[in-house]
């Protein structure tokens, strides 16, 4: 944990020059810029082989270049702001989500530190809070979003978002404190290095349940996509955006899938560990993200989605006691053996 | 690079307190609060307290400031007038505000200002502001402050469920006496019906 001279801010774990970490940032966001639209075109066809039917298969050969026939749609539609918003917040709510969608990208450790390069954006001590920190800001992303747009199916979704937060984010972290005090750090990098004999999943089984229950509901995904219920909401935050602005919410939803799915596999599948040579690391990582985010799909296809109170109930009456039971059992395991 | 981190803070985090009182609306004072919140957590990254940055943001902004939210956006869309208290609250208000002024004055003139001419503290301690530091501090050596603040919060928990309970007993015999109220009405309405089937066999019988 060396602080290199001169850094103003806190402590980072930096081990490479400025002009790399400006490079690796690059890097990272464009593989994930360039994952997202695959993810899109992917989740249509699966849903339609979920659902018996073709999916996109129109643009291009087999619907490949959907996703870029959607993008350019987006992009040239009219920038619309209804009567009712209000005006500068609601231009700064779809900025404000994928703003922290994509700064969360930079904890995902593709790889340790080789040739003085860390394969990984930053290694902050604080590991893991900073994912929940920006993920409590993205928070203010839908909130402000659904109240600014002036509509009362907006203002619902948004309240929805609101009690979704504070029902599953203590068990998520409750769910997540368990194989901290097993790797004994909270820095991705060194929960990875913690794995060389087990991943953490089979120790803590019920963590990785509760982590991924609440990242269904982190990323509004359906069975917990309450904040949008198409069916009762038309699309609850989002109803009155168009455009890049409805894009950038549904951009930031699909980097938020690919993020859950990041944590999940570092805590708890053994971030970029995998057979091969060490330069398989990276693939290894984008492998696992890949088969959550196929799951996160699957899950889509599969359930129906919940009612908001049964969500709340769920949240506070059996997660969060589970979690917390998982933690104190932990703590005594760790402690006794 | 440091000053203009720290001034563009300082701006955002005083902008966001001062708005926080003197919006009219409750919910741009929360906004306003939330702001404040996410550049203090900037300016406590520039002390190296990266913990207290993190806790601050995930517990504050993520889980406190939701719930006032939720009241404000529920409740929302009045104005609060500015300045509108009883005559005794004119009175006392700003003498606890200049007592409160005077108290933090006091503070800062004796030991912050100190140190302002100097270059600060030459090394910060290796894993200064970590978890782990913040972790050995409150459970070594503030271990007893640390857990009389959890109690104190478990006591005001355990409080707000009883306050909620016993609110909610009242509303149980509202419901009664609504029900009572239902029930008369429900007569009233039985009553009416036979007056006016009374009064359209007259009518018939008239016609």
């Amino acid at each position: 944990m060396d602080l290199v001279p001169g850094l103003p801010l806190a402590d980072t774990n930096f081990v490479d020059a400025t002009w790399i970490l400006i490079v690796k940032s690059i890097v990272i966001f464009l593989v994930i810029l360039m994952i997202v639209p695959i993810l899109l075109l992917v989740e249509r066809k699966l849903l339609g082989r979920f659902q018996q039917r073709y999916g996109p298969n129109r643009v291009g050969p087999y619907g490949l270049i959907q996703p870029l026939a959607d993008v350019g749609k987006l992009i040239s539609k009219q920038g619309f702001r209804p009567k009712g918003a209000v005006p500068i917040l609601y231009e700064l709510a779809p900025a404000l989500t994928i703003f922290s969608a994509i700064l969360t990208l930079a904890i995902l450790p593709f790889g340790d530190v080789k040739d003085g390069v860390g394969f990984y954006g930053i290694d902050v001590p604080i590991g893991i809070l900073y994912f929940f920190a920006f993920s409590s800001i993205a928070f203010y992303g839908l909130l402000l979003g659904g109240w600014a747009s002036g509509s009362k199916y907006s203002f619902l979704g948004a309240m929805r978002a609101a009690a979704q937060l504070i029902s599953y984010e203590i068990a998520m972290g409750l769910a997540l404190l368990g194989v901290v005090i097993m790797a004994g750090s909270l820095s991705l990098v060194d929960i990875v290095k913690a794995q060389g004999d087990i991943w953490f999943i089979v120790p803590q089984f019920v963590g990785f349940l509760i982590f991924m229950v609440g990242g269904f509901a982190e990323t509004n995904r359906p069975p917990f996509d309450l904040p949008e219920a198409d069916a009762e909401l038309v699309a609850g935050y989002g109803t009155e955006y168009g455009g890049m602005r409805f894009g950038s919410f549904m951009f930031a939803e699909y980097i938020e899938i690919l993020i859950v799915s990041g944590i999940a596999s570092t805590m708890f599948l053994g971030g970029w560990m995998g057979p091969g040579p060490g330069w398989l690391d990276p693939i290894w990582m984008l492998f696992k993200m890949w088969m959550l985010a196929m799951f996160f799909i699957w899950i889509r296809a599969t359930l129906p989605r919940f009612r908001y109170d049964q969500l709340m109930s769920f949240g506070w009456k059996i997660l969060l006691p589970l979690a917390t039971l998982n933690v104190l059992v932990t703590a005594v395991l760790v402690v006794v053996l | 690079m440091e000053e203009i981190a720290f001034f563009f803070g300082a701006l955002f985090a005083l902008g966001g307190a001062i708005a926080v009182v003197a919006v009219k609306n409750p919910f741009y004072s929360v906004l306003a609060l939330v702001v404040h919140l996410v550049f203090l957590a900037g300016l406590f990254l520039l002390l190296m307290a990266q913990f207290l940055a993190a806790a601050l943001i995930v517990v504050y902004a993520g889980a406190v400031m939701v719930l006032y939210v939720f009241v404000a956006a529920y409740v929302g869309g009045i104005e609060e007038p500015k300045w509108d208290a009883s005559p005794e609250l004119r009175v006392i208000g700003p003498i606890l505000a200049v007592a409160l002024f005077i108290a933090i004055s006091i503070a800062v003139l004796g030991s912050g200002l100190a140190a302002l001419g100097t270059p600060g503290p030459e090394d910060v301690p290796s894993g200064f502001g970590t978890p782990e530091a913040v972790g050995l501090l409150m459970m070594e050596d503030f271990l007893i402050a640390f857990e009389a603040a959890s109690l104190l919060l478990l006591i005001a928990a355990v409080a707000a469920i009883v306050l909620a309970g016993r609110r909610r007993e009242d509303r149980k015999s509202a419901t009664d006496d609504r029900k009572s109220a239902t029930d008369d009405r429900k007569k009233l309405v039985k009553a009416d019906e036979e007056i006016n089937a009374a009064a359209a066999g007259k009518g018939e019988g008239a016609r």
